[in-house]
Parts: C-alpha cells; structure tokens; sequence
C-alpha cells in the first residue's frame, strides 16, 4: 500500500520533472536518484548475491554529487517487490562490501576510476552520471536525451561483474554495448 | 389390398422420416452455427487475454521509468494486428501514459481504474493489470473488433449450404423411394395379373385339350350319323334279299319241290353282306388302335364303294379308277376314314350335285416327290371349290368353312395328321368354282404280302 502510494507520487514526480528537467536540476537529479532502485527488478543477479527474499537490497553511494543528495529523501522506506531498500554512504570502496548496486559520483575522476575497477567482476550493479571516465567502463551510466533521463547500458561490463539485465531495460536504453 | 394399404402406411412413414430427418439437419446446423459463434467468441477474448498480458509484461520497464515513447513503441506494435481497435496503457493512477486507436473507432479511454475485466458487445474489450513481481504498475486497456457480422455470415453461409444440401439429398432420396415404392406396386401388380392370367390360360388350355378329344370323338359320331340314313337303306335292301329269297324258298317247298340251295345261297349272301356291313360299322365307330398293316389302298377303296355312295347321296355320281397295285403300309380303319372323310367335304362342296372321281395311281419315284415310290389316292370333286386363303387353312384345327353343327373343322386336320404320321403327304389343289382335288401320298410297302383286304 505504502508502496503503490510511494509509486503515484514518484509517477507524479516524474511526470513533472520530464518537462521540468532543465529548469529545476534538482528533480532531474530525483529522478536519477529513483532509477537506482528501478533498476533492481530488471537486474539479476547471481545465486548467493541475496540471503533471503525478503532480503534488504543495498543501494551504496560513493562520492558526491546532485544525485547523492537527495537518494536518501527518494528511497527512503521504498521496497522492491518484498526487499526493504538501504542506502549506504561509502567513503571507500572495497570487494564484498555488501554492496548491490554502486552509483560513483564524482567530484574526483581518479578515485571514481578507482572506485569501479575495485569492484570489477563482484556482483554489483555500477552506475555513473556523466562521468568522463575514460579507464573505467560502468555497467549503467546516465544521460540526458531530449529533457528526458535517460541511460546507456554495457552489456560487457554487466557480463564481467556476473550480472544479467532484462531485455526489457535493454529495450528502453539509449545505447547498449553487446556482450563481447 | 392389405398389402397396398402396408405400402400407403409405408410411404407416408417415408414422408414423415424425411421430414423429421429435414427438421434434425436444421436444427443440427443452426446449433453448429451458434457453437460456432460461441467458439468464436471465445478464442477472440482469448486471443485478446493474451494480448494484454503480453503488452503487460511488455511494457513494465517502460512504466517503471517513465518512458512514454517505448510504452507507445510497444502499443503500436498492435498495429499489426488489424483486429485491434484501440489500446492503451495507464499508470497506477489510471492516467494513460500510451494509446493507440484505429481511424474510424473510438478512442481508448483517457483514464481507467485499475481492474482486470472483460468486455463482449460488437467487440472485445480486455482489461489486464502490468504487474511487476506481486507490484501493480497500471493497466493496459486492449479492445479488438469481432470479426463483421457479414463476414462471419459468409463464413456460415457454408454450413448454411452444407444443411440445406444434406436436406435437399434427404427429400431427393425420400422421393425416390416414394417412386421406387409405387414403380415396385405396380410391377407387384402386374406380377399378379400376368400369373392370375397364365393360371387361366392353363386352364384354357386343359379344356382346349378336351374339347378337341371330344370333337375327335364327336366328328366320327357326325359321320356315323350322316351315314345311317344311307345304311339303314342299304340294310333295308339286304333285308329284302334276304326275305325275298325265304319267301321264294317257302314257296318252292310249299309246291314240293327241294331244289332250294339256290334261295338259300342267295340269302346267305344277303346276310353276309349285312353282317359285313355292320362290322365295318362298328369298327369305324368304336376307338380302335392303328394297326398298320400292309395293303392294297385300291382294294380297300373298292370295298368301300358301297359305304361311299350312301354317305355322298345320290345326286353325286361317284367314279373310281383304282389304277394302284403297289401296297402301302397303313390302318385300314384310318385310311377308310380319311377316304370318307374327304368323300363327305366332296359332296357338301357340291350341294347341286356333281362328280366326285376317287383314283389311286402308282407314284415311281421320279414323279412328284422324288423320295422314294408312293401310292397316290386322289379324291376329286367338281364343287365350288377353295379360295387361295381357305386353301391355306384348310389343314388347321377347327377351322370350317360348313355351317355350325354341320362341320367340326377336324376332317383335313385329322387326315393331314394321319398322313404325316405315315410317313406320307398331302396336297390340296382348288380354285374357286373350279372344284377341289385332294391328292394323299403313302409311301410304298415292297415286301410282297399275302393279306389283301379290310
């Protein structure tokens, strides 16, 4: 209920925000901030990846930028299917961090880079905004395409860190990179 | 008449079965129609189910974020499908986020609450949640135009031609056997009749057979009868002999004088001659086998020429040339009949009187027929004599040209046939006003015999 609630008001968000994008980067940056944890249904991961089913997913965060403000306003008490989600603020970034999807912001390029290629090949879900990142390839990186959020997806990457995305999210990317 | 009334009932029961059979069909193609119809329905909200669903699992990624143009992407897909009239997809708010609608119909609705249903008037309307695991998302809203009336009528209308063929096979068969039934009626009938008739026909037969030995019997009977008159006469006269001599006898004894053999002798002959006479009689009347035996045909005719001239009256003249010396194997009674059978129709063809001549010649071989040697008997009269088509008949049973009760039409039958038998032949030479003359071949007995008589 709270859930479906939550849901309304994001689609109302969104609606908005579609046309709001430019002028209020704030709700651009609510938008993306919401993706993360979209993301989730459409993502599978590995056997052991999860406890439970009603095991919480962990959204983890490293850096700071517009979207790491306010990721703990939007998903705060939201739920994908029976999983509580959390949000983790990481101030460094190691393997098996408990981590199952990592948005790298930036100010700092290097420490990004650094970031991503730490957790290649573990289980998680890593995504960026507009980072040039030219030694470092994220499996979800954001974009903006017609005052619209939209996203490219690395099939290669997600293949590396043992993850599958749906067809379904591929069929709404901008861009997608086939697996090698 | 039972049986007549069994194939009425019969008949009608045909015209009821074919009817009810009729009624059946219809109503058997008017309930194939309508499962049909059913049937149809069905599979189209199936179909459209499936759809929905599909368009459902299709568009969660699109709705989860936000993404108008691929929720419009994945309904304009149903594009494809020219059924599909409208469609649409809404969020958990019921706002519809994506749609699509055929020229010409009515739109999908701009807002929808969020319930699973299905919709069956002129069309189908589908109603599916898009659920993402347990979580509802919104709704896709999927209407799809059942086929036009017309166009499922013209597919009916082939049943519709299946039931009113298998009716028209019904009546056509029913009428058939209608006919079959009245075409083996009447043939039954005629079966009926056609034995009812033979059934008479034998028995005409039977009586036919009857009467012609009766006739037989009665035609020697008619020529006893037209020979008594002459006979009593003939017996008359010898009775006179014979009383005549007694008294010249008694009267010479009277006077004392025994010189009587003479009387005697004389009347002896007298009784001879009746006692002969009423042998032959007899003989002719009675029913005696043939007993052929070889004779001479001239010698039997001489003894008859007493017999001949009472039975032909005395306006006939008889004349006989017995020429013949050749035997012929033959029954004496037989050929006796046949002579004075033939002598009879000689002397009714000649009612004013005429000359009736009796031959007999001997036949060689290189004569008339060439076989083999015979003995002629030719019977000739100067009567009225015989058309050409009397002539051709004159041999056939019954057939007489005498007045009723005079004429048997057996005479020349009988003769014809005797002859036959004997291995002989007979030929009829006649014109009308020119007399007839009847010539009879037997064949020739050469073993030498010592029997001359009858």
């Amino acid at each position: 209920m709270r859930s479906s609630v939550a849901t309304i008001m994001l689609a109302g968000l969104v609606s908005i925000s579609c046309n709001l994008a430019r002028a209020a980067p704030s709700l651009e940056s609510g938008i993306k901030a919401a993706f993360l944890y979209k993301f989730v249904p459409f993502i599978e991961w590995p056997a052991g990846a999860f406890d439970t089913a009603t095991s919480p997913v962990n959204i983890c965060v490293f850096g700071s930028d517009a979207v790491t403000d306010v990721i703990g306003d939007v998903v705060a008490s939201q739920r994908v299917d029976q999983r509580p989600v959390n949000v983790r603020h990481l101030t460094t970034v190691t393997r098996n961090n408990g981590c199952h999807v990592l948005y790298v912001a930036g100010p700092d390029g290097a420490a990004a880079e650094e970031a991503l290629s730490s957790v290649q090949g573990t289980p998680i879900l890593t995504v960026t905004d507009a980072l040039e990142l030219p030694n470092a390839s994220p499996i979800i990186r954001f974009v903006l395409q017609a005052n619209r959020v939209s996203f490219d997806i690395d099939q290669a990457a997600a293949a590396q860190n043992t993850l599958t995305v749906s067809s379904k999210l591929l069929s709404l990317a901008r861009r997608v990179r086939p697996r090698p | 008449m039972n049986f007549g009334r069994y194939m009425l009932t019969f008949s009608r029961f045909g015209n009821l079965a074919a009817f009810t059979s009729a009624v059946l069909l219809v109503v058997a193609g008017v309930f194939v129609t309508l499962y049909e119809e059913e049937l149809y329905r069905n599979q189209q909200v199936q179909e459209t189910r499936v759809q929905a669903q599909i368009l459902a699992a299709s568009v969660t990624a699109a709705l989860v974020f936000n993404d108008r143009m691929a929720a419009q992407e994945y309904v304009d897909a149903l594009q494809a499908n020219a059924q599909v009239e409208a469609a649409g997809v809404y969020d958990t708010a019921g706002v519809r986020i994506a749609g699509f609608v055929r020229n010409g119909t009515e739109g999908p609705p701009l807002r929808l609450a969020p319930t699973a249903k299905v919709l069956i008037s002129g069309n189908v309307v589908v109603t599916a949640p898009i659920l993402q695991a347990t979580t509802v998302l919104g709704t896709v809203y999927l209407r799809i135009s059942l086929e036009a009336f017309a166009r499922r009528a013209v597919r009916y209308f082939g049943i519709f031609l299946l039931v009113a063929m298998a009716v028209l096979v019904v009546f056509v068969a029913s009428g058939a056997q209608r006919a079959l039934t009245r075409a083996n009626d009447a043939l039954t009938g005629q079966a009926r009749e056609l034995a009812g008739t033979n059934v008479k026909l034998q028995d005409e037969m039977e009586q036919r057979a009857k009467a012609e030995e009766a006739l037989r019997q009665s035609q020697k009977m008619e020529a006893i009868g037209q020979l008594s008159g002459g006979i009593a006469h003939d017996f008359n006269n010898l009775l006179t002999i014979i009383k005549g001599n007694l008294q010249l006898m008694h009267r010479r004894i009277g006077q004392g004088q025994t010189d009587v053999s003479r009387y005697i002798d004389a009347a002896m002959e007298g009784v001879n001659r009746a006692a002969n006479l009423t042998q032959r009689i007899l003989a002719f009347s009675r029913r005696q086998p043939l007993t052929p035996k070889a004779l001479s045909i001239s010698d039997l005719l001489a003894n008859m020429r007493d017999l001949l001239r009472h039975s032909v009256g005395t306006q006939v003249q008889i004349e006989m040339r017995l020429d013949a010396d050749w035997l012929a194997l033959c029954d004496a009674n037989q050929m006796e009949n046949v002579v004075l059978n033939l002598a009879i129709n000689a002397s009714d063809a000649m009612p004013e009187g005429g000359r009736l001549l009796i031959a007999t010649t001997n036949r060689p071989s290189l004569a008339a027929f060439a076989a083999a040697d015979y003995v002629e008997i030719e019977v000739s009269d100067t009567g009225i004599g015989m058309t050409a088509e009397v002539k051709q008949r004159a041999v056939d049973p019954f057939f007489t040209t005498k007045p009723q009760g005079k004429g048997t039409g057996l005479g020349l039958s009988m003769t014809f046939g005797y002859v036959q038998q004997s291995g002989g032949h007979l030929e009829i030479d006649s014109e009308p006003g020119k007399g007839t003359t009847i010539r009879i071949l037997m064949p020739r007995y050469h073993q030498q015999s010592l029997s001359v008589s009858a």
